[in-house]
């Protein structure tokens, strides 16, 4: 569960200052997956950066009591001098998982080969993001925090993700933010629509993406 | 005929405002014959000189509702209603005035007391049921839609009301039940079925929802709603190819028409949109949870994971530290090496054999290079902590702090390890290597770390904010590499530089370091808590600091 207590957040910008959330309170509860919707500008990514505690807010608290992770295929905190395996290795003895089992799932799941031992550094775009989707996976979260679905890979790999990511979400909720009404529907259960500073939650994603529609045909308009 | 007694009977009118029933006669006539505004200008009059006359006050009501002057209708049926308060049509009536221009309140109240006055009129029930689930009075409603339906069980309406009340009561069982006898009743109604579409939907009966909208199609096959409802049946029940191929017949049967257009093409975005081109089946997903809840976080649980996200960035550090040095940790000891045997070359020529204290150049210059690259190495790279790792930051475990404390505990290890080998290589060199009191070389070392942690926070926090500090820093540790004894001791100065020089903290650790590791070297102007207690505050400070503006530090630059 993830839960917003009066909670503010703007920064600014070229054109004044942005306001993301303005005392706004509310509850993920377990159990559900949310689809947070918000055009564009409106802050989606810095309320994932909130929700994962990377950013912290300007005023209020953010309560978490599940293991949340990072946002999904980040793959900027891994070090260009050390390998993809030592890489994993951090990453899993950060979150006092198994290291091990996290480097062998990653090296099985991300398909580097040799790679796998040799510096970040010398990775192609593309290795780095498989490197980087496993190894969100290859840790077992509570929560799962998605900004923007991005599709890495081939169509093969493609459906392997889907596949295990699938098989995560059995067990494992889901935040996910985007701009696409399509993409709620096909993960999330229930919905959020982030305007003006407000975030509402929905406990449909229909009600969702109804209030959505206003909110972005009144700004549209 | 009525135009010409119309046109005829008006100028006579005009001047016997008082009979109003005749101005309504009148007004009846003109609106007969489509002269709206004057049959509604006379009916107006008519109702203000006379509007406590119920035939009067009957007349006008009837006429403003004909012509859509629905407040005035409802203020003329209020008139009404004073007069004869338990009369339901005209409650009926002045409900759907009120309705009609959107006053639900009054509304609802007049229904309800029609309803009252004549519970077994089937149109009043319906009516009164329509407005409290408009309202959200779901109970109400429900209740009264279960008596209507009950007592005219061959009315359709009232069974398309019971169905919606069940069903946003929450019991779409019901619900159907109650569509399923109304459609018995009205078969080729093309709502009922759409809305037993719905209800299906509702209960995950997928197939034979699409049987509802196919019926509603059949019917009407070109009614756009229900076309989308089959739409996203097909889809929501996961037959994706159906959809598609539902959606391409639809489009080629009607391709100019743009509200299908655009149904078919969110189908098209749904199937895209997703990672593998597959649909995620939410309702595969398990509701009760497999995972058991997390126990309640104790106090102690924070600082296990705090003490192990230090040692993962302490031992990533440690990989990381001399990543571009070919030497790797080499260089951690040639750097010192080479500084105390260059300034022992210099110095053993210029002073021509003996060192100030002790016999060894090179233990006498060890004891100042030691705590002095303690204290420069700590303060320097700590400055670095934040930025040079700021992408960690981004992993929600770690913070500002966690960076700051790793890389102090690294520059520790090293350097002190560093001070170790280089005793021991000493001593298989044969030098006299043994400090006199081992404890108090350790006090000193950690004294003379714990300023350069104290320094680094702040440097850390001062190099965020203000460029090129990191460089002015440089200059400092220059200016305190001359002014901190390394190559000489203060008691060789002058009093009023030595008077001068003793304030400079790093000066004392040289001499804390010394006096612990000589054998007889106690110079009076060492002052340990000095030094501690500057240790102390600038720690405090550098943390303040650090946590003051930590949301600050924490943005990406």
């Amino acid at each position: 569960m993830i839960a917003l207590e009066a909670v503010s957040k703007s920064y600014r910008t070229r054109r004044g200052r942005q306001v993301v959330l303005e005392d706004a309170s509310a509850n993920f509860p377990t159990g559900h997956n949310f689809g947070i919707l918000g055009v564009n500008g409106s802050g989606k990514s810095t309320l994932i950066r909130l929700l994962a505690g990377t950013e912290l807010p300007d005023r209020g608290v953010i309560r978490r009591d599940a293991r949340v992770s990072f946002p999904l295929g980040f793959g900027g905190t891994f070090h260009g001098a050390l390998s993809g395996r030592e890489n994993v290795a951090f990453v899993a003895r950060l979150y006092g998982a198994d290291r091990r089992a996290a480097i062998r799932y990653v090296e099985d799941f991300a398909e580097l080969g040799e790679y796998f031992r040799m510096p970040v550094n010398t990775y192609s775009a593309g290795m780095r993001a498989r490197l980087a989707f496993a190894a969100c996976l290859a840790i077992d979260f509570d929560l799962y925090l998605i900004d923007e679905v991005t599709e890495i890979g081939d169509q093969r790999f493609r459906k392997k993700c889907a596949a295990a990511f699938r098989e995560r979400m059995q067990r494992s909720d889901i935040i996910l933010v985007t701009h696409n009404p399509q993409t709620i529907r096909q993960y999330c259960d229930r919905g959020a629509v982030l305007a003006g500073g407000e975030l509402q939650l929905y406990d449909d994603v229909g009600a969702a993406l109804a209030a959505y529609r206003r909110v972005s045909g009144s700004e549209a308009a | 005929m009525a135009g010409v007694s119309a046109a005829a009977a008006a100028p006579m009118m005009r001047g016997a405002d008082d009979d109003a029933p005749a101005q309504c006669r009148l007004a009846e006539a003109l609106y007969y014959d489509g002269r709206r505004e004057a049959a509604l200008d006379l009916a107006r009059t008519a109702f203000a000189a006379a509007g406590e006359s119920e035939p009067v006050a009957e007349f006008c009501a009837w006429l403003f509702s004909n012509c859509g002057r629905h407040r005035e209708a409802a203020a003329a049926y209020e008139a009404l209603l004073q007069r004869r308060p338990g009369w339901a049509a005209g409650h009926r009536h002045a409900s759907g005035s009120y309705a009609a221009v959107g006053d639900s309140g009054r509304a609802l109240f007049h229904a309800l007391e029609a309803y009252a006055l004549r519970p077994a009129d089937c149109g009043i029930a319906c009516h009164a049921t329509e407005l409290l689930l408009r309202s959200d009075r779901l109970a109400e409603a429900a209740e009264t839609a279960r008596r209507t339906a009950a007592a005219h069980s061959q009315d359709e309406i009232a069974l398309r009301l019971l169905s919606e009340a069940e069903m946003r009561l929450g019991s779409p069982e019901r619900a159907l039940a109650a569509i399923d006898r109304a459609l018995s009743l009205g078969p080729d109604t093309v709502e009922y079925h759409l809305h037993r579409g719905h209800l299906l939907g509702r209960l995950d009966r997928w197939d034979e929802a699409i049987e509802s909208f196919g019926a509603a199609l059949a019917l009407e096959p070109g009614n756009v709603a229900a076309q989308r409802a089959k739409l996203s049946a097909l889809l929501d029940s996961g037959r994706v190819e159906d959809a598609l191929a539902f959606g391409g017949a639809l489009i080629h049967a009607a391709p100019d028409n743009e509200e299908i257009a655009q149904a078919l093409l969110e189908t098209l975005n749904r199937r895209l949109a997703t990672l593998d081109g597959d649909w995620v089946v939410l309702g595969q997903r398990r509701l009760d949870r497999l995972r058991p809840p997390r126990p309640p976080a104790h106090w102690a649980d924070g600082f296990k994971t705090q003490a192990r996200v230090i040692l993962a960035l302490v031992i990533r550090e440690a990989r990381t530290r001399f990543a571009e040095a070919k030497l790797g940790y080499g260089w951690a000891l040639l750097e010192p090496t080479l500084h105390i045997l260059m300034l022992s070359l210099v110095f053993a020529v210029l002073m021509r054999g003996q060192p100030p204290i002790g016999r060894e150049f090179f233990i006498f210059y060890y004891t100042g290079i030691i705590p002095y690259h303690m204290f420069v190495h700590t303060s320097s790279n700590l400055a670095y902590a934040i930025s040079g790792s700021a992408a960690l930051l981004q992993l929600p475990l770690v913070t500002t702090l966690d960076l700051v404390i790793a890389r102090g505990l690294v520059e520790f290890v090293t350097d002190a390890l560093v001070a170790v080998i280089l005793l021991v290589g000493f001593s298989a060199f044969g030098l006299h290597a043994r400090p006199h009191d081992l404890l108090g070389v350790a006090a000193a070392l950690i004294a003379s770390w714990l300023f350069g942690c104290g320094c680094g926070v702040v440097n850390a926090v001062v190099n965020r904010f203000v460029k090129s500090w990191d460089k002015i820093w440089v200059q400092l540790t220059r200016v305190l590499y001359f002014a901190s004894g390394i190559f000489y001791v203060p008691a060789m100065m002058p009093d009023w530089i030595r008077g001068i020089l003793v304030w400079n903290p790093v000066l004392q650790a040289v001499e804390w370091f010394r006096g612990s590791f000589f054998e007889g070297y106690a110079p009076h102007w060492l002052d340990r808590s000095y030094l501690a207690g500057l240790a102390l505050l600038s720690l405090l400070l550098g943390l303040a600091l650090e946590r003051r503006l930590r949301p600050r530090l924490f943005e990406p630059s």
